[in-house]
């Protein structure tokens, strides 16, 4: 039987019984209340019962629609005891308190449907109990006026044995204590379950709070002031049997309440469509939800692995605590939601969320894909640099090694040959020239080297190494450098190539200017400044030496800028770099 | 008397050139050492008149060398290496260090300058 079908026949069952009551409280020959007190008691039963069936139809794996259609029944079962047919009125007084043990269970296992806890079975089964077992015992000795207010034409209480008025009153006294207690203790578990819960948590339980426990507090004096005054403060039972007419109401609304915490659906979608902060979806949706422990992790089905808003890896915790729902957005996966527990009872309103963030979304976790796309890029070229120079380090040191010194070898030799040959002038005159030549290709040879690497930067630093290329510069070139010691190699290797590059750029076109080489480091940073009083002149930055020069800078996070107008202001080359960048 | 030198160089071929040149030039060659740490403990057995020290050695560098080698009175040094030296500046004149010499133009005349 489909929810929805089992709802109507509930529905029209609670219509029948509430006629029923209705026609029993009306044709009784007991003493009767005023018609409009039976018009409010029968309207209640059948709210339970409609409000219940509601719910029911609306949350059919919930038990909570169900316990409030029972409530409704036994509420109006209490009618049974107008009856003026015996077995009928026997029956009314045995149960006639089971809808507040039906109470009582409901509200305990709000919003769940379940009894979560042992304190909560306790009390629940200490509450039916109550009302089962001391009607079975005093009923015996209870003539039937003495239970009820039905004289002088009463039924009979079939189960009477004999009349003991004493038995009952105490049975009556304890069951009162016993009411008080058990209302109390599920007082108190409700604040507990209120303190503990979480905010998502106590947005569920405040209908409950809001009406079930002033009902239940309203209904406890009401026993209690009746025990108490003899019958004698019926207008403060009616007050509560008002107050308990709104329970039902207060509980179906917390239970198919789909509404936001804050703002509506449409709002969500049309805020989402605003933002641009990173994890701008994530605080929307934790402020539509109610939820600000809430957690979003993006999937990239590329990597096959979730990702945070910055694009960098992560793997979702896998809590049990926590309660996860996988967002799709056309069929696909496109994130993970890693929420309050208590939202995993409110799924219309978690989908419902997702449903008008799932742009957003997907807008979103295209970015966090970019940014890793991006991050991997810069690595790969910082990666490119430093290899590309190692090779040329080595390069360096193996000429260094190989050429280089057997040249070296070469001059000492062919000097001691021009001592032999001091009485022979031509031979003297030869190796001369031999050894010009021989000058010539180890200064050739040492040029080369040190335009493939300057050996005096790795060990040396970058200072002494500004200083040689301003010495064999030749123009007059200024330094100006301001150094904490040495640097990681690939900003020191970075800076050298600037200011080398800067310096034959000025050589072939501003011969005759000066230049100034500024190098300071500070906070950080290496700002690398060289600046020449020639003439001026665009130069395309992305031409030549100086392309190369922006991607090692880029490379490490920095930036470089030629300001050279034309018109004879000189010309200005920056490079800044971050120092951290090349650890 | 033949003023005594210890030579230290990480290439065998350029130890065993110079030795030569100055062997014939008059000066005694008395070690050869191939790092730094073995020319600071040849310095203090073998007591030379002079270090021939190049610059590049494989465990440190000839300057921390001559520095090592400055320490108690000891001999003098002279500098040298394949590469020219402008980019040692203004160390080249502290300490033992009596100057430089590029590889290619040494020769006995040019310690003998150094040395006066």
């Amino acid at each position: 039987m489909s929810p929805r079908v089992a709802a109507v026949a509930i529905a029209a069952l609670g219509v029948a019984a509430a006629a029923g009551a209705l026609t029993l409280a009306r044709t009784t020959s007991q003493p009767r209340a005023a018609l409009a007190l039976h018009l409010v008691a029968v309207t209640i039963g059948l709210a339970w019962i409609l409000a219940g069936a509601l719910a029911h139809a609306r949350r059919p794996r919930n038990r909570t629609g169900l316990l409030m259609v029972g409530v409704g029944f036994a509420w109006a079962a209490t009618s049974l005891s107008s009856a003026d047919w015996s077995p009928a009125f026997t029956a009314g007084l045995v149960i006639g308190n089971l809808w507040a043990a039906m109470l009582i269970h409901l509200v305990l296992a709000f919003p769940e449907g379940r009894l979560e806890t042992r304190a909560a079975r306790v009390v629940t089964a200490s509450a039916y109990g109550l009302v089962l077992v001391p009607a079975a015992l005093s009923l015996p000795f209870a003539a039937a006026d003495r239970v009820t207010d039905c004289a002088p034409e009463c039924p009979e209480n079939l189960l009477l044995a004999s009349d003991r008025p004493g038995v009952v009153d105490a049975i009556e006294v304890a069951t009162v204590a016993g009411v008080v207690i058990v209302f109390a203790a599920a007082a108190w578990l409700l604040v507990r379950r209120w303190r503990r819960a979480s905010p998502v948590g106590r947005r569920a339980l405040s209908p409950v709070f809001g009406t079930g426990l002033i009902a239940i507090a309203l209904l406890i004096s009401a026993v209690v002031v009746d025990e108490v005054t003899g019958g004698g403060a019926d207008w403060f039972l009616e007050i509560a049997l008002i107050a308990f007419g709104t329970v039902p109401f207060g509980f179906l609304v917390g239970l198919v309440r789909s509404r936001l915490a804050r703002g509506s659906v449409g709002g969500l979608v049309v805020e989402l469509g605003e933002t641009d902060l990173e994890g701008g979806v994530r605080e929307a949706l934790a402020r539509s939800l109610g939820d600000p422990s809430l957690e979003l992790f993006y999937w990239l089905p590329d990597e096959a692995s979730y990702v945070d808003a910055a694009g960098a890896p992560v793997q979702p915790p896998d809590d049990p605590d926590r309660g996860a729902t996988v967002v799709a957005h056309r069929g696909q996966r496109v994130a993970l939601l890693v929420h309050d527990p208590a939202l995993r009872d409110q799924p219309d309103l978690v989908d419902a969320a997702c449903a008008a963030a799932g742009m957003a979304l997907a807008n979103e976790r295209l970015q966090a894909e970019l940014r890793r796309h991006v991050e991997e890029l810069r690595r790969s070229r910082v990666r490119i640099v430093a290899a590309t120079d190692a090779e040329r380090r080595r390069l360096e040191r193996d000429l260094h090694d190989g050429a280089q010194q057997r040249l070296v070898s070469l001059a000492i030799v062919l000097r001691r040959a021009e001592g032999m040959a001091a009485d022979t002038p031509d031979a003297r005159a030869m190796i001369e020239r031999a050894r010009a030549e021989l000058d010539e290709a180890l200064r050739g040879l040492r040029e080369l080297a040190r335009g493939i690497h300057p050996a005096v930067l790795t060990d040396h630093g970058l200072g002494p190494a500004l200083r040689g290329l301003a010495d064999r510069a030749e123009q007059p070139v200024r330094l100006d450098v301001h150094l904490d010691g040495r640097l990681p190699q690939p900003v020191e290797v970075a800076a050298y190539y600037v200011v080398a590059e800067a310096l034959t750029n000025a050589s072939k076109h501003a011969p005759e200017a000066r230049v100034e080489v500024e190098v300071i480091e500070r906070g950080g940073r290496l700002s690398v400044r060289v600046t020449d009083d020639g003439p001026g002149g665009a130069r395309p930055l992305r031409g030549g030496g100086l392309a190369g020069l922006a991607d090692r800078v880029e490379a490490l996070g920095g930036r470089l800028q030629v300001r050279s107008p034309a018109g004879g202001d000189g010309t200005a080359l920056q490079a800044d770099l971050w120092v951290d960048a090349g650890r | 008397m033949a003023v005594s030198v210890l030579i230290v160089d990480d290439h065998a071929g350029f130890r065993a050139v110079a030795r030569e040149m100055l062997e014939t030039e008059g000066f005694r060659v008395v070690g050869e050492s191939a790092d730094g740490a073995s020319a600071v403990a040849d310095a203090g057995e073998l007591r030379p008149d002079v270090v021939l020290l190049d610059v590049q050695l494989p465990d440190m560098s000839g300057l921390e060398v001559a520095e090592l080698l400055a320490k108690a009175p000891g001999p003098a040094v002279v500098l040298t290496s394949s590469r020219d030296g402008s980019e040692l500046g203004d160390r080249l004149a502290s300490g033992p260090v009596r100057g430089f010499i590029p590889k290619a133009q040494l020769s006995g005349a040019a310690l003998t300058d150094l040395l006066a």
